[in-house]
Parts: C-alpha cells; sequence; structure tokens
C-alpha cells in the first residue's frame, strides 16, 4: 500500500476547507453573480453593449494610462527601494513610512488633492499650463493619479529581496572583472526580476481597478477622459445592472489574461529557483 | 605572479583588524593564512583581492613588482572563491563559469565558440561536465565551491585567493576537496592564498603556512617547520592538542611539581613562571617509573574508539589533569584499569614563558 504524505504540521483538511470556503464566499461569489447578472442579456446585447464607442474608448485608456503607470512604478519604484536599501541618510525612516502613504489615504482624498495640485491654477498646475501643458482633467492627470496609487506596490516588493541579496555575490562579480553596471544589469536585475514583475502586476492591477483618485482629476469627459469603472458607475446609476456587469465581466476576463500572463512570465523567470 | 604586501594596517572604527602587516609570496607558492577568528586573515586576503582597502599611508600592495593598492577588485585578476561559494543562481553553471569572459569589454572578449571552449576545459578539469546546463541550486557544496573555483580561474587571473574554501563543507567532502585543490595547483600552479582556522587543513595542503594571530603575523614557514618549531606558545597551542604544566625554569633545568625536566635547548635561560608544552603523542607511558624524568600519574578515563587510545591522566604530585594518546600496540604492553598508577615519560617539551593573558584556548572546532 502506497503511503499517504503526511506533514508534521496537523490541521490540513481543517486549514484547507476553511481556505475554499472563504475564497468562495469573499472573492468567487461576487464574481459568479457578476457573471450571472451578465448572463440576462441577450449576446447580442452584450456585444453591442462592450463594443459601444464609448465603452471602447474608455478600455483604452484604461488599459494603456494602467499600463504606463505600471511601467514608471517599475522603474522609480525600483529606484526608491534601492535608496532604502542601499543608503543610509538623514530622514531614511520618515521617506520609509512615506512610500506607504498611498496605501492608507483615502482615495477620494488623494483624487482631490492631486485635482488641486495639478489643476491650472494649482501649485504644478499654473507653472505647467505656462509650458502649455495640461495635467487635470487630461489621460496625463489619469495617469499621474495611478502612477501616485501603484508606486508603494513595487517598493514593497523589491525592497525585502533587495535586502536578502548576498553582498558577496556582487563582489564576485567585481572579481571577475564586471564593472558595475555590468554586475547590475546581468547579476542584480535578474535576481530582482520576479519580485519586479510581482510589483508590476500589483501596481497594474491595482490601477486597472482604481476609481476614486481619477474621477476628481480625470474629468469626466466621454471618449476622452472617461475610464471603465466611471462607466460602470454611471450605468449602475441609471439601474442599468446587467449593462454595467456586462462591462465588468470583460474587465475582468482582460485583467484575469494579463495577470495570468504576467504570472507566467514570474515562473520563468524565477526558474532557477525552484530545483527541477 | 609574485604577491606582495607592505605594512598593511586596517581599522574598522576601533577595532584594529591588521596591524602594520607585510608578507611575501613567491610566484607558484601556495600559502595558508592561518589563524582563529578575529586575526584578520580574512581582512588580509580581501586587501589582497580588492575587496577591502587598507588604511591609507604607506600601505602597499603588489602583484609581481607593480603597484595595484589603489585598484578595484575588477581591475586586479585576483580569482576569488568565498566560502559560501557566491555562485550567480540565476544562471547555470556554464554559464557562471562563462561569466568573467563574457563581461570583458568587446576589444578582448573572447569569441562565443572560445568561450565554450574554455569553459569546457574548466568543467572537465573540475569533473562536472555532466552538470553543465543544472543550476547552482541542484548542486552539493562542494560540487558548488568547485564551480566556483573553476568561474575564478576561467579569467586566468593572476593570483587565487580562497576564502575557507572549504569551511561550509562536512568533513569528507572537506578532506576529498582539499586533496583535489593540492593536486590541481601542482598542475596548474597558479599563485594561491587561501585562509583557513583549520590547522590539519593548512599543514597538509600548503608549502607555506602564515600563522596569524591579533592582527600580526606570528610565524611563517613549511608546515612541518611551523609544526616542530612553533615560535611561541601561541602557535604550539594552536596548531594541535597540546598539554602544559606550569612550573619554574632554572638554567635549563625545568621544575614541574616533584619533578625536574633537562630541556636542553634552553640551557642558559631562566624563568621563574614558565610552561612546559607537550602534545599528548610525544609521550611514552610505562607501568613501572624509567628515570628521574618519569611522571607518576593514575588513569581517569580510557577512550578505546579510534585508531588511538585517548587516556585522561591527573598527575600524582600536583593533582592536574593532561591528556595522553598511545597507539593501540603500545597500549596492548600496558593495559591498566581506570584509577591505576602509570609513568610518563615527556619524549618532546617545548617551553615558553607563561602567557597569562590568553592561559589555554580551545580552538580545536
Amino acid at each position: 500500500m502506497a503511503q499517504r504524505k503526511t506533514s508534521p504540521l496537523p490541521g490540513f483538511r481543517l486549514t484547507l476547507g476553511y481556505t475554499l470556503l472563504y475564497l468562495c464566499l469573499i472573492v468567487l461569489l461576487p464574481l459568479a453573480a457578476t457573471f450571472l447578472k451578465t448572463a440576462t442579456l441577450t449576446w447580442d446585447q452584450f456585444w453591442t453593449t462592450v463594443t459601444a464607442p464609448r465603452v471602447l474608448a474608455s478600455y483604452r485608456l484604461t488599459f494603456g494610462t494602467s499600463l504606463l503607470a505600471a511601467m514608471v512604478n517599475l522603474v522609480f519604484g525600483l529606484l526608491v527601494a534601492w535608496v532604502l536599501v542601499r543608503y543610509n541618510f538623514f530622514g531614511k525612516k520618515i521617506v520609509d513610512a512615506l512610500v506607504d502613504l498611498p496605501f492608507a489615504l483615502p482615495t477620494a482624498v488623494a483624487g482631490i488633492a492631486l485635482t488641486a495640485i495639478y489643476a491650472p491654477n494649482g501649485w504644478l498646475g499654473k507653472p505647467l499650463a505656462a509650458l502649455g501643458i495640461k495635467a487635470a482633467f487630461t489621460p496625463l492627470g489619469i495617469f499621474i493619479a495611478l502612477t501616485f496609487i501603484g508606486l508603494p506596490f513595487v517598493v514593497r516588493t523589491v525592497q525585502p529581496v533587495l535586502e536578502d541579496l548576498d553582498a558577496e555575490v556582487e563582489e564576485a562579480a567585481a572579481s571577475l572583472g564586471a564593472t558595475r553596471f555590468q554586475t547590475f544589469r546581468y547579476v542584480i536585475i535578474p535576481m530582482l526580476l520576479p519580485s519586479l514583475l510581482t510589483g508590476f502586476s500589483l501596481s497594474f492591477a491595482r490601477a486597472l481597478g482604481e476609481y476614486g483618485s481619477v474621477v476628481f482629476i480625470a474629468g469626466n469627459q466621454p471618449m476622452k477622459t472617461e475610464i471603465t469603472a466611471l462607466l460602470i458607475i454611471t450605468k449602475l446609476d441609471q439601474y442599468n445592472y446587467a449593462e454595467a456587469t456586462a462591462i465588468a465581466v470583460v474587465m475582468l476576463v482582460f485583467s484575469f489574461v494579463m495577470l495570468l500572463t504576467v504570472n507566467l512570465l514570474q515562473w520563468w523567470g524565477s526558474r532557477f529557483q525552484q530545483p527541477h | 605572479m609574485s604577491v606582495e604586501v607592505r605594512n598593511i594596517t586596517k581599522t574598522f572604527g576601533s577595532f584594529t583588524a591588521l596591524n602594520n602587516v607585510s608578507l611575501n609570496v613567491e610566484s607558484g607558492e601556495l600559502i595558508a593564512l592561518l589563524g582563529p577568528s578575529g586575526s584578520g586573515k580574512t581582512t588580509l586576503l580581501r586587501i589582497i583581492a580588492g575587496l577591502e582597502f587598507a588604511d591609507p599611508g604607506t600601505a602597499q600592495v603588489l602583484f609581481h613588482g607593480e603597484d595595484v593598492t589603489n585598484l578595484p577588485a575588477s581591475q586586479r585578476r585576483a580569482g576569488f572563491a568565498f566560502q559560501h561559494y557566491a555562485l550567480f543562481r540565476h544562471l547555470t553553471v556554464f554559464e557562471n563559469i562563462a561569466f568573467g569572459l563574457r563581461v570583458r569589454p568587446r576589444a578582448t572578449r573572447p569569441s562565443e565558440e572560445s568561450i565554450r571552449e574554455r569553459v569546457t576545459e574548466l568543467l572537465k578539469l573540475i569533473q562536472l561536465d555532466p552538470l553543465a546546463n543544472r543550476f547552482p541550486s541542484q548542486l552539493s557544496g562542494g560540487q558548488r565551491q568547485r564551480v566556483a573555483l573553476a568561474r575564478a580561474l576561467a579569467v586566468e587571473p593572476k593570483v587565487l585567493l580562497l576564502d575557507e574554501p572549504f569551511g561550509a563543507l562536512d568533513a569528507k567532502v572537506r578532506k576529498q576537496l582539499r586533496r583535489w585543490l593540492r593536486k590541481l595547483h601542482d598542475d596548474i600552479h597558479i599563485t594561491s592564498i587561501f585562509v583557513t582556522h583549520d590547522q590539519e587543513e593548512a599543514l597538509e595542503v600548503a608549502d607555506r603556512v602564515v600563522v596569524m594571530n591579533e592582527g600580526g603575523i606570528v610565524q611563517i614557514g613549511p608546515p612541518h617547520e611551523v609544526y616542530d618549531r612553533p615560535a611561541n606558545a601561541f602557535v604550539f597551542n594552536f596548531l594541535g592538542n597540546v598539554n602544559l604544566f606550569q612550573g619554574r625554569m632554572d638554567d635549563g633545568l625545568m621544575k614541574i611539581g616533584d619533578t625536574e625536566l633537562h630541556v636542553a635547548e634552553n640551557l642558559g635561560t631562566s624563568v621563574s613562571d614558565a610552561t612546559v608544552y607537550f602534545r599528548p603523542h610525544d609521550v611514552k607511558v610505562s607501568t613501572e617509573p624509567v628515570g628521574q624524568e618519569s611522571i607518576a600519574a593514575l588513569i581517569r578515563h580510557i577512550n578505546l574508539a579510534g585508531p588511538v587510545v585517548r587516556i585522561d591522566l591527573e598527575r600524582a604530585d600536583t593533582g592536574s589533569r593532561f591528556e595522553v594518546e598511545l597507539n593501540r600496540e603500545q597500549w596492548q604492553g600496558i593495559d591498566r584499569r581506570v584509577g591505576d598508577r602509570v609513568f610518563v615519560d615527556l619524549q618532546r617539551v617545548r617551553v615558553f614563558p607563561t602567557d597569562h593573558k590568553t592561559p589555554l584556548e580551545d580552538f580545536s572546532i
């Protein structure tokens, strides 16, 4: 008889059962409801709703700005994490705490604050306007808001991995003749890659669903600065629940595919860590 | 390629890791830096590698007469092997070894074909050619350290520096690997310096042993010389098991308890507070006194496991404890029980002034 693999920790069935129940209640049930509500539409109604020009424009805007914001966060999040791990300076603890602020701040507050600053008469809006750049009430404003809320994800996922990097590995690279840049490019970045991808996908996912901080600064002009989340809210306000969930389903499927891709990339990027 | 360091001092805050150390390593030599932890041996090695820099002043590091004191590690071409290997875990064994060749400036970078050739050659040298495509996480400790050595050798370094290269390995692999290193060195004759706190390793592998303590060099010499003619009590103590009896030295006559020993080499010296050092195996044990210098002792414990018989003894006159080692044949001729009386004659002793600062430290691992 084959022996069952046992874990030294008790409670496998209990914890697994609880996990599944919990995930069903918290995640799967609402998602299923979205799909069920959408199913009340006919295929034609569904297709017309989700491919309306105004809706298509909102997809482009949402995915475009989210992707851009996540990419910017990838670069600058790495920079912030690097500075926080590698250097000691006065006020480092405060800077470290500041990074979490976008997590803690109610998004509506962030939205209003950003709008006030970037509005044509705001602190930053005025000099920008003088340069002919309009920030608030344009896609640029949306991009700024999404960058703001996504920053902590990259910093907080990269920071612990960077802290754990063995200094000896860099010394080994140096003793083999690698320049500082080569060590960074061929040794440090590949080792950080899995955590960078995680940070990127978290930041991207957060930006896709972001509503509160964007609606104030976006201006919400149909076809120009209207994000998908806002469209969904608008449909809900009109008691058009089925159409609202139809758009939500499209967003869900898109997001799922994207996150899956990132996860596959991540698995590929960290293959060296898995004994096989 | 010879290596020379002159007047190296290195302080970390108020701690002096190295105090005005100078050392000359001949071309093609295999040198061991031996000392307890905190003796500065690793710091010295890292300064030679360019991973650490000596305090500014008259300090100099010379590779074959060429001053490299201010060159960073990346420009010294000194191969370095770390205790914990420091392999690039995201690269395969092959790519780890090829790394040093691939990061060369375009002008001096070998072609893909010659990189492949060189790496394959090194993989054969470390006997790991079937594992070229594995990742470091899939190798054993001994295999990882061999990969680390091949990686260091790939760039044809002027000197090979090894920091406790076998320290993280288990006893058996450690012995195999250090014989392998000795053989490798006999084959390629690269000037090599390795750091160790294991005296057995240093004495077995090195051409010359540099014994270090408290940031300075205590003695330099071939293994047998360092072992047989230790410069001071510290070296004697550090290089193996040791027993000591305190007493007074009077013109070559050492008084310990009720016994007087004639120590020829100390004729003419008198020290009121001296200590006799002797190794547990440098004794003769008999059931009857052999002469004036026999020390009466009681057997307190007998350990028969292993190739030698270890016996704990207590001196009849002073009550101080010491340990002797006999081979099985010698023991058969005695064959006494715990509590019985035997007589011990010291065959080879060294006498040093008593060191009250470091009484008897246990350096064994």
